[in-house]
């Protein structure tokens, strides 16, 4: 795909529409710069909606304020391009203040407060003096449409620009990670409140500028019209309409529904509201998902590359001759030296202390397996150790780093890789996209899109992905889901690797594969691990020691072979009436 | 400052916000059930109001029967809109379930106010029932607001205790808690939610008649009442009767006082106040563990 094309493209639907107020009607010049703003405010909508996943009822606010500080600035003699900066400055500042509150929430709260942040700005618009009240902003007669056209066409150009600036850049992958799930996006090193609040910034600003050209183009404003219901879910529902989340899901949504809205406006005297929202309804009804992304627009030959997803657009480095290596720098284990040292280490949720008291060191290029009972704190310890859990009370030191109140992208960095027991992929994004998200958020500048999706391939090749790369993740099969989470800890170029039975549920060639993968993982690569895994007889192949959790505290510590026969161990795992030196747990069960 | 002002201004607060909680009443149990963000709740509310007091005007009949007419006609209406437009949404992606069911309900709140203006006219009309007054000392209160105000109490004090005993309250109850889980123990979730939806819309209808002999009613007012009910069921917790009552009555005394002592034009931005406070300091939901 060559992307001189594109540019090209844009280029002349932009020179196009440039012409129209030299040779079309004042009434065409208006209708194409209400679609100008629509397209900037429905796309701006979808970098928060589409892309990070949250539901932003209150875009129309950003516009409105846009609206207001463009035209107050405008009124009080201000020079024109200084009122767009301060719309911008304004709104952005606003977007930036309400971002830390509003990020807190997640799902059905984030909408329930966006919601209200509309009729809450309308009615600070209605009681101030200095907005004009019920009466608005006028502002002195002037024929300023060609201006604004042209500056709306910059504008749209800018939000298209941005637009494929979001899909084929790490900054729109974290987002896109975001909006999968967030506590694995920060588990594979993306700091993901900068993030949000950076693409709420983002999409405010753009807002801003729309809401200032419509005030400028109209000379006039009042809250109802910048604020009220009725109009400010309108963006969202063109977004919608086309595919949010698509390249052209919102040029498609904005054309669809300005020209119905003007052919409601011209045809029918009544209703108009009730039919529009008539519209919506079915819209949200029949097509939440988008126009573009149905069968009808996907399979024909003409319109099929409108509903294209974003991995479409990104292209990866050619890899290297597939050896079997991965793409790991080698460490040279200095046996007998500390990676983590937990010192301590108290959790607790309420009053069900989870850790009680754990102190453990785990030295350089050892295997060790932490077994226990369901419920005796395995998982809780990872999560400390993974810092998603911050711990009540003692120390977790990791290669030198005290890691009390390190955030979890910091720990992934430091490289500590998980995988989960349920295993939690970025379910929208395939499998090479997957893998690839910890490789390009390492925080080094040179760790490129094209590159992290490159060497992806050779993590999918050492885990058995390969013919799956380019297959959405929710499409996979629990093994093939565990494997992918092997894939992404890999991929945080991990010192310490925690493997969250990872081996559960597979068969004995599949578990004899996944133990060569680990002694593999330490004697090539240095690669510390530890192993929570219920099944014996496939840690016995491969651990140096084995560490027993009971009820949050160790039990015991030491060769597999003394532990299985450590008295404790044995009544946790076999009751107390189990007699000294029978089998080992384990033994039996696969 | 006259102590019977205050009385008189927190009779009012009372009466106002006990009508608040009638509504966030079933907004609560539809959210807590299925998880829908019910834009056009409020919207019922003020169709409803306007339509009881159309039908007043022409029929001049006792407002309990015409309170008997709406609620049907709201919890038949309540069904229908869950089965037919929110239900075949649950087999979307979540993304697409969130947004699609926002649209529907948004796009119901325009339609709903937009044809009753279309067909009533947009003017506000109340029922205008003449009650005796009561005076003691200097507070009046017409008999009207006794009714009124005993009647939200026992009502919602019937509702709990139908929501607690009852096989149906049982059945919201599982479903709100486990959908999954109620599924397996023979409890038919689909058909729950749209109950629910007719359930709490045929509240709304109760709230309607009530709410239009006491205040005007003009077919837009649904809104601000919606995002009310939303403050008042994230103050008293999910599918919390009791708590939404006592929510609403905060808010009404709030707006009433907020009214009284500073400006009428800021009493709207109490509950969208409070509703960002709560969620900020408590973003998974204030009381969230409490349910009925």
């Amino acid at each position: 795909m060559s992307n001189y094309r594109y540019w090209l493209g844009g280029g002349m639907v932009l020179a196009a529409l440039a012409l129209v107020p030299t040779s079309g009607s004042a009434y065409t010049t208006t209708l194409l710069f209400t679609m100008l703003i629509s397209y900037a405010l429905a796309q701006s909508w979808d970098w928060v909606g589409g892309e990070a996943g949250y539901i932003n009822l209150a875009h129309f606010a950003f516009y409105g304020i846009g609206a207001y500080a463009f035209c107050l600035s405008l009124l009080n003699n201000v020079p024109i391009p200084l009122c767009f900066a301060i719309a911008v400055a304004v709104t952005s500042t606003v977007a930036f203040v309400v971002s830390f509150p509003l990020f807190r929430l997640s799902g059905d709260y984030f909408a329930f407060a966006t919601l209200a942040i509309l009729p809450l700005t309308e009615l600070l618009a209605f009681n101030f003096d200095f907005t004009g009240g019920a009466d608005g902003v006028v502002l002195p007669p002037n024929y300023v449409l060609f201006e604004a056209y042209y500056i709306a066409i910059g504008l749209v150009g800018l939000t298209a620009i941005a637009t494929v600036w979001l899909i084929r850049t790490r900054f729109g992958y974290a987002l896109k990670a975001i909006r999968n799930d967030e506590e694995a996006a920060e588990i594979s090193g993306i700091r993901i409140f900068p993030a949000k609040s950076k693409v709420l910034i983002l999409s405010a600003g753009f807002a801003s500028v729309a809401g200032a050209l419509q005030g400028w183009q109209l000379s006039y404003i009042d809250p109802t019209t910048v604020f009220g219901l009725d109009v400010a879910l309108v963006p969202i529902a063109m977004a919608l309409l086309g595919g949010s989340g698509l390249l052209w899901g919102a040029v498609v949504g904005v054309i669809i529904l300005s020209l119905f809205n003007q052919l409601l406006i011209v045809s029918l005297p009544i209703l108009q509201t009730a039919i529009f929202g008539l519209l919506l309804l079915l819209i949200g009804r029949y097509m939440p998902g988008g126009l573009l992304r149905s069968a009808v627009v996907r399979g024909n030959r003409w319109t099929g590359f409108l509903g294209r997803e974003h991995d479409r657009f990104v292209t990866a480095t050619a890899g290297a001759p597939d050896t079997g290596d991965l793409p790991l720098p080698k460490i040279a284990v200095a046996p007998g030296t500390p990676v983590l040292e937990c010192r301590n280490l108290t959790m607790a949720f309420g009053g069900n202390v989870a850790v009680d008291n754990v102190s453990l060191t785990i030295n350089a290029g050892e295997i060790v397996g932490l077994v226990g009972t369901n419920g005796s704190g395995k998982t809780t310890l990872f999560n400390c150790i993974s810092k998603v859990f911050e711990q009540k009370s003692g120390e977790i030191v990791f290669l030198g780093h005290d890691l009390a109140g390190a955030r979890r992208d910091e720990a992934s960095k430091l490289g500590i890789g998980r995988t989960y027991q349920i295993p939690r992929p970025f379910s929208d994004l395939t499998v090479a996209e997957n893998i690839a998200m910890p490789l390009m958020n390492r925080g080094d500048a040179s760790a490129t899109l094209a590159d992290s999706l490159g060497l992806a391939t050779q993590f999918a090749a050492y885990v058995g992905l390969t013919d799956r790369l380019t297959d959405r993740a929710d499409s996979l099969n629990l093994q093939q889901k565990k494997a992918l989470e092997l894939a992404r800890a890999l991929a945080c170029r991990p010192r310490l690797l925690l493997v969250d039975e990872v081996a559960s549920g597979l068969t004995p060639v599949e578990v004899r594969t996944f133990v060569n993968h680990i002694r593999e993982l330490r004697d090539d690569y240095g690669i510390t691990i530890i192993w929570v895994e219920h099944i014996f007889s496939a840690l016995a192949q491969v651990v140096d020691r084995v560490i027993v959790l009971e009820q949050g505290s160790i039990i015991a510590d030491g060769p597999l072979d003394t532990v299985v026969r450590d008295e404790r161990v044995l009544s946790t795992y076999l009751g107390s009436a189990a007699p000294l030196g029978s089998a080992a747990p384990g033994d039996a069960g696969c | 400052m006259d102590a019977s002002i205050i009385i008189q201004i927190a009779l009012g607060g009372i009466l106002i916000g006990g009508l608040y909680a009638l509504v966030a009443f079933g907004l609560s149990l539809i959210y807590g059930v299925a998880r829908i963000l019910n834009f056009s709740h409020g919207t019922l509310l003020a169709v409803g109001g306007v339509a009881a007091s159309g039908i007043f005007a022409a029929t001049a009949w006792n407002p309990l029967l015409i309170m008997l007419l709406l609620v049907p006609v709201l919890a038949v209406f309540g069904y229908v809109f869950y089965d037919k437009l929110l239900q075949p949404l649950t087999k979307r992606n979540h993304f697409e379930y969130t947004v699609g069911s926002v649209l529907v309900t948004v796009g119901a709140l325009l339609i709903l106010s937009d044809v009753a203006a279309w067909i009533a006219g947009p003017a506000p009309r109340n029922i205008p029932l003449r009650f005796d007054a009561i005076e003691i000392g200097n507070v009046i209160l017409s008999t009207t607001q006794a009714w009124i105000l005993g009647g939200i109490v026992v009502f919602t004090i019937a509702l709990h205790f139908y929501i607690r005993k009852s096989w149906f309250g049982r059945a919201m109850r599982a479903v709100t808690q486990d959908h999954a889980g109620a599924t397996i123990c023979g409890v038919k979730a689909d058909r729950v939610h749209a109950l629910t939806f007719a359930f709490g819309s045929g509240i709304v209808g109760i709230a309607a008649v009530l709410y239009a002999m006491l205040f005007p009613v003009d077919p837009y007012i649904g809104f601000s009442l919606t995002v009310k009910a939303f403050t008042i069921i994230i103050l008293g917790g999910i599918g919390n009767l009791i708590g939404a009552l006592m929510a609403g009555i905060f808010l009404g005394l709030a707006e009433g006082f907020t009214s009284f002592f500073w400006a009428t034009q800021w009493a709207p931005a109490i509950s969208i106040v409070l509703l960002l406070v709560i969620l900020v300091i408590f973003p998974q939901g204030f009381g969230r563990r409490k349910t009925t």
